[in-house]
């Protein structure tokens, strides 16, 4: 059965200082006025954040994890693989996670060659991402929505085909045409990088992950949706003769461990709720461009989103999501218990969620390395389980 | 529906136009008079009344749009002339009064562009389809859908019977997400057409443009631009209407009755 748990540390770099007023605006996505990026702040906030990174690598975090987004408050990442190339030389151990560069909003050949640079940069460390973007996304950037599921499957297309066959090769699709595919420099890892599928569900995004045997992470999803997600991608996945290891579903969880739980509760909770009811504030119409989405999911999604409006409340929070937060011993039994109903022995960890400051993530990340990695990387109860079958 | 947006004079019939569904109304005798209409057509076609007693009404479904089917390879203007093109030749129209309505104004205008023969009288009725410079420029997609039906008229009683009563009707939303979707195949990238200027010269049929005055999605500014490029057109504006000048305005719907009698 599959290795030791696998435990990531995930980093949103949300910029964080907001002005008071920052609730008389619907969303701090798309169209929240950029005059509130302070760059001086912006330039603290970078070397904060890429220190908790480096952080996370030499406490002995498996990975780290960036991502992308445009336009707002929520995201400090326009280009993640800046970042991913800022750290290589300081993080020594640890994966290099780009979770990702939407391929839509990038030239298919010019992702391609960066995500070759990083991984020959960090000799073979690189995992990626693809993305379809959020709807977000699709606003801040002159790519039609309603053609981006297709553009982004000719896409990934394009990048695995430069990445697998020798170059020069030649590809004439809907979209793009290339006479001369033949990206410098070429990936270490062969066939190439490890990738995964990011997405909130969609069954077009599960069925990709499936055909391609890439892994797949949902996100804002509910726990019981999560799992049905993954049982669907194993069994889609198997019709298309591909077998998804655990590792490939990688389980983001918003952690935070303290001495007790009512500490825990207490300094973590309320960067919980920053996250939820700032760091993701937007608008139905943001979230779903024309075209976007099919007309079922927009229903099913603003059936939901009329259900989930209201005040942010923990407890419901903490029953509907990926929330650990409580004691180490607490945090490892939630682990091993998600674990098990995921089939996963990956753990992303939302370890610095919302506005929390420096000291409470480096806390907290010390705390997740000492007590709780070393307890779940005996192997998770699920593996124990297999392995005792 | 909290209102039956379809008159009784009409009759309903489904055409199959190079594999899309296309619903088709029809309503009264005479010469035919084609309407297009606009990126939406649940405020209904009342207005159109008056014309059945004079002409043969024709008013086609847009692919994506009301009773029609998708067909998301339909992703340019172009596709739509040549579906009209089809449809009119399956319907036996040989030439036709063409009125058309914003998104089908533009239809309308691109359409007798290449294929006046097809077209006896054009009239564009707050048309889309031009770049000016002003903002906004009835770049609907830019709107959030709910802000939509207020900038339309002048007079929100007017289509207020066609809206939900509850603001968040799910069946009303997913409908107007679904003709977003078809609008942004076509114009996303666009929301005008920066070649249709360069042919307009070839409207040489007569043509008339009707405005209102208080239009707030395309304003008169935007008429200026198509009487620079249409000297010789008729243009005539109405006071006390917005965007749907002839939802609005008996006096515009008859305007246009004169024009093309």
């Amino acid at each position: 059965m599959a290795g030791r748990a696998r435990f990531d540390f995930i980093h949103f770099m949300h910029y964080v200082h907001l002005p008071e007023n920052q609730k008389d605006y619907p969303s701090l996505w798309v169209d929240f006025p950029n005059k509130y990026f302070d760059p001086e702040k912006g330039y603290s906030l970078y070397q904060r954040y890429l220190s908790e990174l480096v952080l996370a690598d030499k406490l002995g975090f498996d990975a780290i994890v960036v991502n992308e987004h445009h336009n707002t408050a929520y995201s400090m990442m326009p280009a993640p693989n800046l970042i991913a190339a800022t750290l290589i030389p300081q993080v020594r151990n640890a994966k290099i996670c780009v979770w990702g560069t939407p391929p839509n909003l990038e030239y298919p050949n010019r992702l391609a060659e960066e995500y070759a640079m990083l991984d020959v940069l960090s000799q073979g460390r690189l995992e990626v991402a693809f993305p379809l973007g959020t709807g977000m996304e699709y606003w801040a950037n002159p790519i039609n929505p309603s053609t981006a599921r297709a553009r982004y499957r000719e896409s990934i297309d394009i990048i695995l085909q430069a990445w697998t066959q020798d170059g020069p090769t030649k590809y004439y699709g809907d979209f793009y045409t290339y006479r001369y595919l033949n990206p410098w420099p070429r990936p270490v890892q062969k066939p190439h990088p490890p990738c995964y599928i990011v997405g909130t569900g969609s069954p077009e995004t599960i069925d990709l992950a499936a055909q391609l045997g890439f892994g797949y992470a949902s996100v804002f999803v509910t726990k019981p949706r999560a799992r049905e997600l993954n049982e669907k991608l194993r069994r889609t996945a198997a019709e298309h003769g591909h077998h998804i290891r655990p590792e490939q579903l990688p389980l983001q969880v918003i952690t935070y461990v303290a001495e007790t739980e009512q500490k825990a509760r207490e300094e973590g909770i309320d960067h919980i709720r920053y996250f939820f009811e700032d760091a993701l504030r937007t608008t139905p119409t943001f979230l779903a461009p024309p075209g976007y989405l099919s007309v079922e999911q927009l229903k099913m999604r603003a059936a939901l989103a009329d259900k989930l409006h209201g005040k942010f409340n923990f407890d419901a929070v903490n029953e509907s999501f990926f929330v650990a937060v409580g004691t180490a011993d607490q945090v490892v039994e939630q682990l091993e218990q998600w674990g098990e109903q995921m089939g996963t022995n990956h753990f992303v960890m939302l370890a610095a969620p919302g506005n929390m400051p420096n000291w409470k993530v480096v806390k907290n990340l010390n705390l997740i390395a000492q007590d709780v990695i070393p307890r779940v990387r005996v192997g998770t109860a699920y593996e124990r389980r297999i392995a005792a079958e | 529906m909290p209102a039956q947006p379809i008159p009784a004079q009409f009759t309903r019939e489904t055409h199959t136009i190079n594999g899309v569904k296309t619903v088709v109304l029809t309503a009264g005798k005479g010469e035919p008079l084609v309407f297009l209409h606009g990126a939406g057509i649940w405020h209904g076609i009342n207005f159109t009344l008056p014309w059945v007693e004079k002409f043969r009404v024709i008013v086609p479904f847009h692919p994506g749009f009301a009773e029609s089917g998708d067909d998301p390879a339909m992703n340019d203007v172009q596709d739509y002339v040549m579906h009209y093109l089809d449809l009119f030749d399956a319907l036996g129209i040989a030439k036709t009064r063409l009125v058309g309505f914003s998104l089908g104004g533009w239809l309308a205008a691109k359409f007798a562009v290449s294929h006046g023969d097809r077209v006896e009288r054009l009239v564009l009725v707050a048309p889309a389809g031009l770049r000016g410079k002003e903002r906004p420029q009835g770049d609907v997609l830019s709107l959030p859908p709910e802000q939509i039906p207020s900038l339309l008229v002048s007079n929100f009683d007017v289509i207020k019977p066609y809206l939900p009563e509850n603001p968040k009707d799910l069946d009303f939303m997913g409908e107007r997400y679904r003709e977003g979707g078809t609008l942004a195949r076509l114009l996303w990238e666009h929301p005008y057409d920066t070649k249709l200027p360069r042919y307009l010269h070839r409207l040489t049929m007569p043509t008339l443009l009707v405005w209102g005055e208080d239009d707030k999605l395309l304003s008169l500014k935007t008429a200026e631009l198509w009487r620079q490029h249409l000297p010789k057109a008729e243009f005539k504006t109405f006071k006390g209407a917005g965007h749907l000048v002839l939802d609005e305005k008996r006096e515009a719907v008859d305007a246009v009755t004169r024009f093309l009698s």
